[in-house]
């Protein structure tokens, strides 16, 4: 119950983690691009205004309606210059100057009059623009227009053309009324607007009103007349109405006379004009209705991602808290990817970044569109075009046109490449590749020599191979080339020849290599059985192989039956020579078989080395033997007059009638006689020790009771010295595995060293200390005689002291650490100043 | 009467020795210094022990230990200066009665002698009767009702916790006890530094019932793990 409920806290720090940064991501991106381009837009009055005449593009599209006005009245045309290209048609400042109507993908780009970049085709209203089509009586006759793109000047006739067919156009759209007079006289209308001066009466619904009396506009909104001129300099397109009258943008004198006169509606609505002419309806301009559609529109999305950015960071800032929860996540995410291959890994990155960019590429090169290819071939052809700011423009374009989306799987895949490469130890090794090449190695590691060297050849000869085919396919794709037939055979030609010939190259070595590599393996199983302890003597077994070896040749090339061969020592080889003979048909005398070995002369070295150990071997083995049986017989011929030495010297001491000075006599003799004793025994155990000899009773046993025990047994001797003992063990048993009886006597040796050789009143230090798989006991004491550097404690009939006058057989270290060594302890002697340690190490059980 | 050893070694002087030392005792020894000698005076007179050497000229020790063997079950002991545990077994399991390294200490060699002369005349045969309150172990044998100790027949003067601890270990022979669990039992208290008090409380004993404490062969401590009681 309570793992489950750490596994759902688990579960929710992480998820409020990852709703944190996705939210965060996905909505700082979008404002990123929903926001205008220029800082003095941000003013949230603008943002957020609900009025949709407080926008920048209200302001802009009215004063190009003042502009097509005033040039129409001064006798102009809507534009300048028309650039026709079927369908679609761009002319100067028209109704559809902010629209864009991409039939072919229903969606549409708008901009935005450079404040509102990007596309807000997620937007479901401005599905509402599918049904919007170009009035049919805007289509250009191509043989009136021409088809071309160069600038003509427009006929009068195409002027009036054009100006009907203009305010047929908007004159339906009753959102904007319009009056445009001149001279008192009424030119264009859609409505009974007023146009006399100050007489501006709205109608109910409108509560803007632009008038231009000739000289200078006025703007009322709402009943309140704007300042428009400011200080009457025309500075800034975002803050300054583009309008004439200012000191520095005058009005011209075709304009002195007209008078115009704009209202807007306040909420505007959707007209639409139902025609009979045609099949359906068609929907007036209503440019200013999708204006304030949009602006609403992008509002509500701005307010939206402005909440979801907050929630996002709030997420953030609560996951900073439950960061324990969301690591333990993380490990656990870690060890679900850690079972996944690598190779899985790295495909699903690819196909995940592919499929977001190839999402996030098409809409950049719709909004793009051909403009980009254009620049890139532009850029390939000319080396002038490509410039850092171009690319950092496209660059820049490309990057704002990438999808939230395309941001949130970024930051997620690279949060899990860093939690993989955190938590999982080499991610790399966990791959189908990396198990293929560990079989494919491990398995390589437990063969012989000669057939790894096969397997090698064999992927040499696959490649070169691959290699020829590839060179004759790129030699026949050049073929079609502009090469003339000629050149292309012999190309090849020579292909193949070259192929041809390596081929057998590759494989001729690769035999002489195996016949080195089956040399190698017999030298190295060889070198085995040496290392192994077989110093066996080749020539008994080389006989008995013979026959098989020399039965037939193809069988003398199996390893075994090779390194019979190859270790057939010359004298034999006649011998030998002849079984050969004899079993098979005439093919090779063994002289040539040596002499084709790469490695005959080591073969041989090998053979003496062998044969040197194997001799050495045996004397040093016969040496220690010898020794053992010295000593054994040496110490029992010493033994038998000293149990007479032994019981005489009893009897002397029995003697009561033997003078106070003769006693003394009896005394020593009686003491040196127990020396000698001792001294016999421990010769003996020492030797058998170093030997190997010593019957051992392993067991497992409490190191430290073993100390204490001892130190019990010997509690008298501690309790009579002047020096004491300090113990340091640990409560629980230490268990090793040693021959009690055999460390016993270590002990007691080092304890014994420690009371004799202790300055007076100082202390001997036991511990036993553990790291869980040795036991160290160390025996540290102060010498009272100064330790001499270079000494070898250990060595046999080495002590402390030089003049031997004391008692002891001089071999207590040197037993305690046969006897240590034999048990399959370490024994180590360290000393400083006169600080003497001894240390006794275990692997613990 | 006094009982009659024989003594058999090629080295003279050790006879004399031992003879000298057992003399003190007031055994009567005889002498033979090779394997033929000591069967030839085995036939004749009547001996209640050997000692006798292993290595010898004409006959060796173990060889005349097997043919004394054949027609007499005395004690026999062994003398020899070959020390090792394997030569030891090998002489007791050819049917020897005790096994005594050279060079020997004449007093354990007197106390030696002197044990298996008693458990031979004294004891008589050890399996004739075995009573319900006796424990019986080699040389040593304890009565539980009466928490009384007798080596080679002899009680011996243990302390209470002495007793306890022969208690102990007797009812369980061969059975390693640790010193905490035998200062638990025998004291009834909690262990607490039990190992010094407990290998003081057993070197007494063994000095009181070990023909040779300094190797005891009854009382013996398993190093590392605790103490027990040998079996024989």
């Amino acid at each position: 119950m309570d793992t489950k409920w750490k596994n759902i806290k688990k579960a929710l720090g992480f998820i409020i983690f990852f709703l944190g940064v996705s939210l965060t991501i996905w909505n700082g991106v979008q404002l990123s691009k929903r926001l205008p381009g220029r800082p003095a837009s941000w003013t949230p009055g603008k943002l957020f205004s609900e009025d949709y005449q407080h926008s920048q593009r209200f302001r802009n599209h009215i004063s190009n309606r003042l502009e097509i006005f005033l040039t129409i009245a001064a006798g102009g045309a809507p534009s300048g210059w028309i650039y026709d290209n079927g369908w679609r048609f761009y002319s100067g400042d028209t109704f559809y100057d902010d629209r864009y109507y991409d039939s072919s993908t229903d969606s549409i780009t708008e901009d935005y009059g450079q404040s509102w970049p990007g596309s807000f085709h997620e937007q479901e209203a401005i599905s509402e623009y599918g049904t919007f089509s170009l009035p049919r009586d805007v289509e250009w006759d191509d043989d009136e227009w021409g088809y071309d793109e160069t600038y003509r000047p427009l006929t009068d006739e195409q002027k009036e053309k054009l100006v009907q067919q203009y305010f047929s156009a908007i004159a339906g759209d009753k959102n904007l009324l319009y009056s445009i007079s001149c001279d008192g006289k009424l030119l264009y209308t859609n409505s009974d607007l007023p146009t006399t001066e100050g007489q501006m009466q709205l109608p109910e619904g409108y509560n803007f009103l632009l008038y231009f009396d000739g000289e200078k506009v006025h703007i009322t909104k709402d009943g309140t007349e704007l300042d428009i001129y400011g200080d009457g300099y025309y500075r800034d397109e975002d803050n300054d109405w583009y309008v004439p009258g200012y000191h520095n943008f005058p009005v011209s004198d075709d304009m002195k006379n007209t008078a115009v006169c704009i209202a807007a509606a306040k909420e505007p609505v959707l007209y639409t004009r139902g025609i009979s002419r045609d099949s359906g309806y068609r929907q007036e301009e209503n440019t200013l209705y999708w204006l304030q559609y949009n602006l609403r529109a992008s509002r509500t999305l701005l307010l939206r991602n402005l909440a979801g950015l907050a929630a996002g960071l709030l997420l953030l800032f609560l996951s900073f808290f439950c960061r324990k929860q969301k690591k333990e996540a993380a490990r656990g995410i870690a060890r679900l990817q850690g079972k996944v291959w690598i190779e899985v890994k790295i495909l699903l990155l690819f196909l995940l970044l592919y499929g977001v960019l190839q999402e996030s590429a098409v809409t950049f090169f719709n909004s793009y569109g051909y403009d980009v290819w254009q620049e890139i071939a532009w850029m390939y052809s000319d080396y002038a075009y490509i410039s850092p700011e171009l690319i950092a423009h496209y660059g820049g374009a490309f990057l704002s046109s990438l999808s939230p989306l395309f941001w949130s799987i970024l930051f997620w895949l690279l949060w899990l490449l860093v939690n993989d490469l955190r938590h999982n130890k080499k991610i790399w090794r966990h791959g189908l590749t990396a198990k293929l090449c560990h079989t494919f190695s491990a398995r390589e590691i437990n063969q012989p020599l000669a057939r790894k060297m096969a397997h090698r050849t064999a992927i040499l000869s696959g490649a070169v191979t691959a290699y020829g085919i590839l060179f004759i396919a790129a030699a026949s794709l050049l073929s079609h080339a502009n090469l003339s037939r000629d050149v292309a055979v012999g190309t090849i030609l020579l292909c193949i020849l070259a192929v041809f010939c390596f081929l057998p190259a590759v494989v001729l070595i690769g035999s002489k290599n195996m016949k080195a590599a089956r040399d190698v393996d017999a030298l190295s199983k060889r070198i085995d059985e040496i290392c192994g302890g077989d110093y066996g003597n080749v020539y008994a077994h080389g006989s008995g192989s013979s026959g098989s070896g020399g039965t037939s040749p193809g069988k003398a090339e199996c390893p075994g039956g090779s390194s019979d061969a190859v270790y057939r020592p010359s004298p034999d080889d006649a011998g030998n020579n002849a079984v050969r003979q004899n079993g098979k048909t005439g093919q090779a005398d063994s002289t040539a078989l040596y002499g084709n070995h790469d490695l005959g002369k080591t073969m041989a070295r090998l053979e003496d080395i062998r044969q040197g150990l194997a001799l050495a071997v045996d004397e040093q083995m016969k040496s220690e033997r010898m020794k053992v049986e010295l000593i054994a017989n040496v110490s029992h011929d010493i033994k038998t007059p000293l149990t007479s030495i032994i019981s005489y010297v009893q009897f002397l001491k029995e003697e009561e009638s033997l003078p106070e000075h003769v006693k003394d006599y009896v005394k020593i003799l009686d003491e040196k006689s127990q020396r000698l004793k001792n001294m016999v025994q421990d010769v003996f155990a020492v030797s058998k020790a170093a030997s190997g000899e010593l019957p051992m009773h392993m067991e497992e046993l409490d190191f430290g009771k073993l100390l204490l025990q001892t130190m019990a047994d010997m509690d008298e001797q501690i309790k009579n010295s002047s020096i004491s003992f300090r113990t340091e063990l640990p409560e629980e048993p230490v268990m090793i595995t040693a021959d009690g009886q055999r460390m016993y006597r270590v002990f007691q040796n080092l304890f014994q060293n420690a009371l004799k050789y202790s300055l007076d009143g100082s202390r001997v230090y036991v511990t036993l200390k553990t790291d869980g798989t040795m036991a160290i006991a160390s025996v540290k004491n102060t010498s009272h005689l100064e330790l001499e550097k270079d000494k070898d404690f250990t060595e046999r009939f080495v002590r402390g002291d030089k003049s031997r006058t004391d008692g002891g057989s001089g071999l207590g270290l040197s037993i305690a650490q046969s006897f240590t060594e034999a048990c399959g302890g370490q024994f180590t002697i360290e000393f400083d100043a006169d600080l003497f340690i001894v240390r006794v190490a275990f692997p613990q059980c | 009467m006094s009982e009659c050893i024989l003594v058999v070694d090629d080295d003279r002087e050790i006879v004399k020795a031992i003879s000298i030392l057992l003399e003190g005792e007031g055994y009567e020894v005889l002498k033979a210094y090779d394997g033929l000698q000591a069967l030839d005076i085995l036939a004749s007179h009547q001996v209640r022990l050997v000692l006798i050497d292993v290595m010898m000229p004409r006959l060796d020790g173990l060889s005349a230990l097997l043919r004394i063997r054949e027609k007499q079950n005395i004690p026999v002991i062994i003398l020899s200066a070959k020390s090792e545990d394997t030569d030891k077994i090998l002489g007791l399991s050819m049917g020897a009665d005790d096994y005594v390294a050279k060079p020997y200490n004449p007093q354990e060699l007197a106390a030696r002698v002197k044990s298996q002369l008693r458990r031979y005349t004294c004891l008589g045969d050890i399996h004739a009767v075995s009573r319900m309150d006796e424990l019986r172990n080699g040389r040593l044998l304890y009565r539980t009702d009466e928490k009384i100790l007798y080596a080679d027949g002899e009680p011996i003067k243990l302390t209470a916790k002495e007793t306890g601890i022969i208690d102990l270990l007797m009812r369980n022979p061969g059975r390693v006890f640790p010193a905490e669990e035998i200062y638990r039992r025998v004291w009834e208290e909690d262990a607490f530094a039990s190992e010094n008090t407990v290998m003081v409380h057993i070197r007494r004993i063994r000095e009181k019932l070990e023909l040779n404490p300094k190797e005891p062969e009854y009382l013996k401590v398993v190093w590392g793990i605790g103490y027990k009681m040998e079996k024989h």
